[in-house]
């Protein structure tokens, strides 16, 4: 399972590609000229190491796409015929859903790094333990959610609309302190973000995070992501399962 | 004409089906003026400060072309979905000619964006301030000239993929060229700072026209409404005649041919 999803992730040569040249304008656009237009030090730096959390982020969302096209095609009796257990079956698409975004954003990271710098090796393996661990979290998160609402207009809005909360309320874009100054209750609410601590994690392993200070002890950020992860690959899995048999899904 | 007339009401009758839909896209932009804008309010440098005053007051105008690029962008998700599930075969079997039934998407397209986009640029009159009635008849007439074009790139987008990926990556991909290289986000000054060519393009681009041309009406005072030059509206009727036939064309021919 782990491996057919994979492979199917990179069947979409055109998706592929295209996220790779959002990623990469995003870098070359927004970075570069907001850089000339806010008063953070080094926010480029600071922006392009958060931009490679939230393309990790948005990919790891796709799978939730890939159970409706399934379905919409047929596919899914295909899947349920297969000699592999249900089990097996939707623990597979979990974890299978994470690594391809987590191999997809692998190149990305590494131009992400090229631009920001230097790197501290161990900090860097314990970061990304942490956003292997963070991309199953939002690959179950997203699993649930798709089979949970069961229309791909829906599920497309609904991500829409978490991705805008998620990530403006977030250290992605912009430092934990600004955010706290301009309202204390976004700012309690990007402290408790898993993609907060995701980004941060990422910069404290670059020397990014200096700039900011989010990071007081990395161990914070890191138990936060493991409960995430925990949380959402347990309810993925669960629902999932649940709804699989007797055409629940459709 | 009356064929064109079906097809609006046709697509309206849609339009207000995807409730949720809209809540959600009206959350999304609120979401990037009360959160983002008002977080970059206060990291702004002090020369950027001069220049726009604050930067939710200059996003505000940026934010209802967003909207209306969103939501005239909706029209090409019904088309790529209709696509998908053969729906088009129906369409084209309708009593009206092709080119009725192709006006009429697109025209649909771009008044369903005109339609969601009000209550967001009242969003902004209400803060930043209210046009006269010759202003705020000419900010509607080429924000509805813009969202015929966007209308029309996403009906040529559409037709030309053949699965909802496909779509929603080709959406992102032009949501971030036009959006990124424009003045909806930041000042042209800012943009000529990071890249004289990037500056260039951004004073083409078809919504930094639009978002310029009300913000040099409602906010006449500040330094950015200088750089509104009155050819942008030409770059905006050039953008929407270009797209308009594109997608005419490319919704008449690629549907018969399918």
């Amino acid at each position: 399972m782990i491996e057919r999803d994979v492979r199917l992730f990179f069947q979409y040569k055109f998706l592929v590609i295209m996220r790779a040249i959002w990623f990469v304008s995003q870098i070359a656009l927004f970075g570069v000229i907001a850089a000339n237009m806010v008063s953070v030090p080094d926010y480029f730096r600071y922006y392009v190491g958060g931009l490679s959390v939230m393309t990790l982020y948005s990919t790891a969302i796709f799978i939730g796409f890939d159970i409706y096209e399934e379905a919409e095609h047929g596919v899914f009796e295909y899947l349920l015929s297969l000699p592999v257990s249900r089990k097996q079956l939707v623990v597979g698409r979990s974890i299978g859903g994470g690594l391809r975004a987590f191999i997809y954003v692998g190149p990305l990271v590494a131009v992400s790094l090229f631009v920001i710098g230097g790197i501290n090796p161990i900090n860097f393996v314990i970061a990304l333990f942490a956003l292997f661990l963070f991309s199953f979290g939002v690959s179950g998160m997203s699993i649930a959610i798709a089979v949970s609402i069961k229309s791909s207009d829906r599920f497309d809005i609904l991500m829409g609309v978490l991705d805008a909360l998620i990530v403006r309320l977030s250290t992605t874009m912009y430092p934990l302190a600004i955010i706290q100054k301009t309202n204390p209750l976004y700012g309690w609410t990007a402290g408790l973000n898993p993609l907060s601590y995701a980004a941060d994690l990422f910069r404290w392993s670059t020397g990014v995070e200096d700039i900011a200070q989010n990071v007081q002890n990395p161990l914070l950020p890191l138990l936060g992501i493991v409960i995430f992860f925990g949380l959402f690959t347990f309810l993925g899995i669960t629902i999932y399962e649940r709804l699989i048999e007797g055409g629940g899904w459709r | 004409m009356i064929g064109v007339l079906r097809m609006v009401e046709h697509d309206f009758r849609n339009f207000f089906r995807y409730k949720w839909w809209l809540v959600g896209l009206i959350s999304m932009n609120l979401a990037d003026l009360f959160i983002s804008a008002l977080v970059y309010n206060n990291i702004l440098k002090a020369n950027v400060t001069s220049q726009i005053g604050s930067y939710f007051n200059f996003f505000a105008p940026g934010l209802a072309v967003t909207g209306l690029f969103a939501s005239a962008f909706m029209i090409g998700r019904e088309i790529n979905m209709e696509r998908r599930r053969e729906v088009h075969h129906y369409m084209l079997s309708l009593p009206m000619t092709r080119m009725e039934l192709a006006v009429g998407r697109v025209l649909s397209g771009g008044l369903r964006g005109m339609m969601y986009m009000s209550p967001l640029l009242l969003t902004c009159f209400i803060f930043v301030g209210f046009p006269t009635a010759a202003q705020l008849l000419l900010i509607l007439a080429v924000l509805f000239m813009l969202a015929v074009g966007i209308s029309g790139l996403s009906i040529s987008i559409a037709v030309s993929t053949s699965s909802l990926e496909k779509f929603i990556t080709a959406r992102g991909a032009v949501y971030y060229m036009l959006f990124f290289c424009s003045t909806v986000f930041y000042p042209l000054t800012v943009i000529k700072t990071a890249n004289p060519i990037l500056a260039s393009i951004a004073q083409m681009n078809p919504l930094s026209g639009a978002s310029d041309m009300i913000r040099s009406i409602l906010l006449p005072r500040l330094q950015i409404a200088e750089s509104f030059s009155y050819y942008s509206i030409i770059y905006i009727a050039v953008f929407s005649a270009i797209f308009t036939f594109t997608a005419a064309f490319a919704y008449m021919k690629i549907l018969e041919r399918k």
